[in-house]
């Protein structure tokens, strides 16, 4: 019962067209990013390997593939979240507006069953955004740029990595940053479940991204307490994959955080959704 | 009187005599050197270069390095490498014109257990890129052990080198750089990092440090006539 849910609340998804707002603005970013890549990335990487070329030069592919689809996932993962949100803030709150809800808790299935099913929904969407995504920026990128060793561009230097170790730590790194953007969408579901119309949980999502993002941002040392709990902080943790060695405190800590986020949250929802008048 | 001014004069003669004697003898160190290299109209090698460098983390790589008088250089590598400006073509570029140096001998220093010849050059055009080089000669071998060549393009950079299968020709088996990097920071919008662990890098990453490249060199193929096509990209 609960996977012909999942499978009806997919199809509720795909039957909505802002559900494909997301997968077409991540489309034209990457296509724009890539265009500009190929017109003028040398420029863009001499720009990062200037402080070292009074001394030394680089020789090799370093504009290829694997950098872009690195650079596209470094500047797009921070935004996606706002693209997921417009789904997954949607689907209790969706319901309560179009009157739908009402006959949907009429079905035979817990009230638990069904939030669920949602969630569950929500994750596919979520991983069908992302997998988009690493698919525009890695196979497109590589059929444009072709292949090669992958210069990591850390605040603190360059990690230059070899092409064979490179494929594994783009899969952890989809794994992780799968987890922090399913954070993303249970935030919204749990909006989703104190709310009867759509715009509310999806700007309050936005607004939550936005105000913690700026937080984990400011250098001030009263705020520096309170950055390590923003699970902000953590929807860029998958670039510790491509860390060398590969920090896996770092990543167990940001898994760990963003765990206890989802659950909260999701423990939240269930209880809200459990407990919820129906009045529409 | 006249006995003083006649010991000025001498003194005068004899530092000058001595500085042309100096300048004689820096020059033939350094054309006993370019003899041999001169010997080289071109080459290929593989190279490992291992880099060591503070803000740059990567495995060695190999590459293929060709060389062709004068100038022609080119390094082939499937992996990204990092290799010295200064490295191959820029000394035997100031060996080959050393009439538009001025050399001259600095004094001797022992290298490991080679007592070596130290010379100076310094250019005679303001326009020459290179400002300052100094030459360790081993007198006997007729090879550069040390060089560190300061240009105003590329800074200082030191260069230690090893000989073996090629000595013959002056064509060292290994070479190590010595390289000032100077202070590292990628903008934040290129890199996305937002956490405190990275923050506190960032701020560590704003000293100046020194760097280490190891280029070793083997099986040279000297003279084999290469194309110019080799060179191009």
């Amino acid at each position: 019962m609960l996977w012909k849910n999942t499978y009806n609340e997919l199809i509720k998804i795909a039957a909505k067209p802002r559900s494909y707002i997301g997968i077409g603005a991540i489309t034209l970013i990457v296509a724009i990013i890539l265009f500009a890549m190929k017109i003028d990335g040398l420029n863009f990487i001499a720009f990062v390997t200037r402080p070292f070329e009074q001394s030394l030069s680089f020789e090799g592919n370093i504009l290829n593939g694997n950098l872009i689809a690195f650079l596209v996932l470094q500047m797009l993962i921070i935004h996606v979240p706002l693209l997921i949100a417009l789904v997954t803030g949607d689907l209790v709150s969706g319901e309560a507006t179009m009157g739908t809800v009402r006959l949907l808790l009429t079905k035979p299935v817990s009230r638990t069953s069904i939030l669920v099913s949602k969630y569950l929904a929500g994750c596919a969407y979520t991983f069908v955004m992302l997998l988009w995504l690493m698919f525009m920026a890695l196979i497109i990128g590589k059929m444009l740029f072709g292949t090669g060793d992958l210069m990591v561009l850390n605040v603190d230097g360059l990690t230059i990595l070899d092409e064979k170790d490179v494929f594994w730590r783009f899969a952890c790194g989809f794994g992780l940053a799968y987890l922090s953007l399913v954070m993303i969408a249970t935030l919204s579901l749990t909006f989703s479940c104190f709310s009867d119309n759509s715009i509310g949980p999806i700007v309050s999502t936005m607004a939550v991204i936005i105000l913690f993002t700026i937080i984990s941002n400011l250098d001030v040392p009263v705020l520096q307490k309170v950055q390590p709990f923003l699970f902000t902080n953590y929807i860029v943790s998958w670039r510790n994959f491509f860390d060398d060695p590969v920090s896996v405190h770092a990543i167990l800590k940001s898994t760990g955080v963003l765990g206890i986020h989802i659950v909260g949250l999701f423990s939240v929802a269930l209880y809200k959704f459990n407990k919820k008048d129906i009045l529409s | 009187m006249k006995s003083g001014r006649c010991l000025v004069v001498c003194c005068v003669f004899l530092i000058l005599t001595l500085q042309v004697k100096s300048q004689n003898s820096a020059n033939g160190y350094l054309d006993a050197v370019y003899g041999k290299l001169e010997k080289v109209k071109d080459y290929s090698v593989q190279a490992n270069i291992k880099v060591d460098m503070p803000f740059i983390r990567m495995i060695p790589v190999n590459v293929k390095i060709y060389f062709k008088q004068k100038g022609k250089f080119k390094v082939e590598s499937k992996s990204i490498a990092i290799v010295p400006r200064q490295g191959f073509d820029q000394l035997s570029g100031i060996l080959a014109d050393i009439r538009m140096y001025t050399a001259v001998v600095q004094g001797e220093e022992k290298i490991g257990e080679i007592q070596t010849t130290m010379v100076n050059v310094i250019p005679l055009s303001d326009t020459s890129d290179i400002i300052l080089g100094k030459f360790w000669i081993d007198p006997v071998q007729k090879l550069i052990l040390r060089s560190q060549l300061t240009t105003k393009s590329n800074g200082t950079i030191g260069t230690d080198y090893a000989y073996g299968s090629q000595t013959s020709f002056g064509l060292p088996d290994a070479m190590i750089f010595s390289v000032d990097v100077k202070k590292f920071r990628i903008p934040k919008v290129m890199t996305s990092s937002i956490t405190a662990e990275d923050k506190e890098k960032s701020k560590k990453s704003t000293e100046k440090k020194k760097g280490k490249i190891t280029i070793i060199l083997s099986n040279y193929k000297v003279n084999t006539g290469l194309p110019d096509r080799v060179f191009e990209k």
